[in-house]
């Protein structure tokens, strides 16, 4: 019984996409004659996901993550390579499939503008065929655990993002999908209203054994949610695997940070030391191989008039920023 | 079925809200009128019968060009500018991962109520125009009518989302609607009385002979069955196409970005 939920083999994806010199001379040749380029958004990916899980897919923009879900949900039509979702070919798009997955795309809206949210909501129910009593117990339950209370009554227009991306969440999961797909779901949002979707996320995973997708830049989004990452890079992955074997990997800096005493120090002495990325409030923080951090900090101390030295590891960012600066070839995938 | 009436209620709600829309459409509905019927002053201060047409019979064709012109307004146009609009924007996404036909999804989902008031107005002027031309309408003549009314809906209705497909590899195509706006305008004269070449783009090209022209014939007898007939087969014919055209272009549609 324990089939993947999602399962994708060698998937490719070729775009054509029109291409044009700037200029309005050429803008008038390609109202004719249209160029077009063929270009790989994801080339070759193969990847499972087990019913439960809840993957980060993580990439700079046009890593091809979107393409990715995008094809999963059925919305493109992969070029070549085998794709399945519940045991459905996605692309079909066959209505048995398509009741039992959602997307959600943090910046593209799905509810009327005009109307209140609860007005949306009943179209939905309407369109999916939901009983009237499993709609009003599982609206209840979204609008207990995303504490919509008065917004849904309220037009979208006049709800804030964060309340409308609440209001967005709740009307893609009436219907109690069991695949979620969720690309970018938290972006623009302030850090309250962030965590208030993670752990609305979180909580539906646990409670419907729902599996989820999940895109996103903040790092802080895919720590909180997935043990899983999958890292793709110019349509590759390049990283499959734990989040904490991610960082162990690919983080080869350490980051100190330095409290001088009472008498400042001159940030010039302290940069020979390592490089000094930030300097605020009179603390000074700086990034060294993570071989020799403790031999640093050792020389600092004894060195230099300081209060207080710590290490850290630095902030998942820069162990991604790390991968996608390296060349592909260079990067071995799991 | 109840979809659709859900998102009719739900369109009507959402007009509702927007009352200055309502006076809006009051003055819109007012000037339109009156340039109509200026035109109809005008042209017998000089002739008795256009074409064989009479002021009263030509007087139910503004009625019916009304009529026509809000139901296309009110329950066409705006879905399919709606669509337009989604297919730019990207946001078609989610419509096509409904469990329902996309199709019938975009067609329904917006309307514009107030438009409804141009058909008010019309059929008033229909009535009236009937009655000073003293016309006795049979039941059968009044069925011919409003079949070739339903017919002639279709066949709007299947050229605006062939039009509004073409979007999906063209993505901006306002324009083209405009032109459709203009060529309806023509409507307003039964298109009997345009020069051959015009006949034919105002039949063919742009059918705005089926949507006006065609159902006011049924109630002045001279709806001929081959004419009955051909609007039937065009109409058949429109809507599979227009279906054709639909599933190939959501095959291209790709979303606006990766």
């Amino acid at each position: 019984m324990t089939s993947p939920v999602i399962e994708i083999e060698h998937l490719v994806k070729t775009y054509h996409v029109p291409e044009r010199e700037p200029g309005l001379r050429a803008a008038l040749v390609s109202l004719i004659k249209r160029k077009t380029r063929e270009v790989k958004a994801v080339h070759d990916i193969s990847f499972q996901v087990q019913p439960g899980e809840i993957v980060g897919f993580l990439g700079p923009n046009g890593a091809g993550k979107t393409t990715t879900l995008k094809t999963l949900s059925g919305l493109l039509y992969p070029t070549s390579g085998k794709v399945e979702v519940l045991n459905y070919q996605p692309s079909k798009r066959e209505r048995a499939f398509l009741r039992q997955i959602t997307l959600v795309m943090g910046q593209r809206n799905q509810l009327v503008w005009d109307i209140p949210a609860a007005d949306s909501f009943e179209l939905n129910r309407a369109i999916y065929g939901i009983p009237e009593t499993e709609f009003r117990q599982t609206l209840q339950e979204l609008v207990e655990l995303l504490d919509l209370g008065p917004l849904i009554t309220k037009p979208v227009r006049n709800l804030s993002l964060g309340e409308r991306m609440k209001c967005e969440i709740a009307g893609a999961l009436l219907h109690r999908p069991k695949v979620l797909f969720l690309d970018e779901p938290t972006i623009g949002l302030d850090v309250t209203a962030q965590r208030r979707i993670r752990e609305f996320i979180r909580e539906y995973n646990a409670r419907y054994g729902a599996s989820v997708l999940l895109t996103s830049h903040y790092m802080a989004d895919v720590e909180a949610l997935c043990k899983r990452v999958i890292v793709i890079h110019h349509g590759r992955i390049i990283f499959d695997g734990q989040l904490s074997a991610l960082v162990d990997r690919f983080n080869v800096n350490k980051t100190i940070i330095v409290r001088p005493g009472d008498e400042p120090i001159e940030t010039a002495r302290i940069a020979q030391y390592g490089e000094v990325i930030s300097e605020e409030n009179g603390q000074i923080t700086l990034k060294v191989p993570r071989d020799q951090a403790t031999r640093v900090t050792t020389r600092l101390l004894t060195e230099l008039p300081i209060t207080d030295v710590s290490i850290a590891d630095p902030p998942i960012e820069d162990a991604i920023e790390q991968i996608f600066a390296t060349p592909d070839e260079a990067v071995p995938a799991n | 079925m109840r979809v659709i009436a859900l998102y009719f209620k739900v369109s009507i709600l959402n007009e509702l809200q927007y009352r200055v829309n309502f006076f809006v459409q009051v003055l819109q509905s007012f000037l339109s009128l009156v340039v109509a019927l200026g035109g109809l002053v005008i042209v017998f201060d000089h002739t008795e019968s256009l074409n064989g047409w009479t002021s009263a019979e030509l007087l139910a064709v503004v009625g019916v060009y009304f009529i026509v012109g809000g139901l296309i307004g009110s329950l066409i146009q705006p879905s399919m500018q709606m669509l337009m609009e989604d297919i730019r924007q990207g946001t078609l996404d989610f419509a096509i991962l409904k469990p329902v036909d996309t199709q019938l999804l975009v067609s329904v989902r917006q309307i514009q109520l107030w438009r409804l008031m141009d058909v008010g107005i019309g059929i008033v002027l229909l009535v009236i125009g009937l009655t000073q031309a003293g016309a006795e309408i049979t039941v059968l003549e009044l069925l011919a009518f409003v079949v070739m009314l339903i017919a002639g809906g279709i066949i709007v209705y299947s050229f605006w989302l062939i039009l509004a497909t073409i979007a999906f590899w063209f993505i901006r195509i306002d324009n083209i609607l405009q032109v459709f706006q203009s060529m309806y305008e023509a409507g307003r004269w039964p298109v009997r009385i345009y020069p051959p070449w015009l006949q034919f783009m105002l039949t063919f090209l742009v059918p705005v002979a089926f949507a006006v022209t065609v159902p006011v014939e049924a109630l002045t007898g001279r709806l001929t069955p081959l004419s009955f007939l051909g609007a039937i087969a065009l109409t058949v014919l429109m809507f599979t196409v227009g279906r054709v055209f639909w599933t190939i272009g959501i095959r291209a549609y790709s979303g606006a970005s990766a």
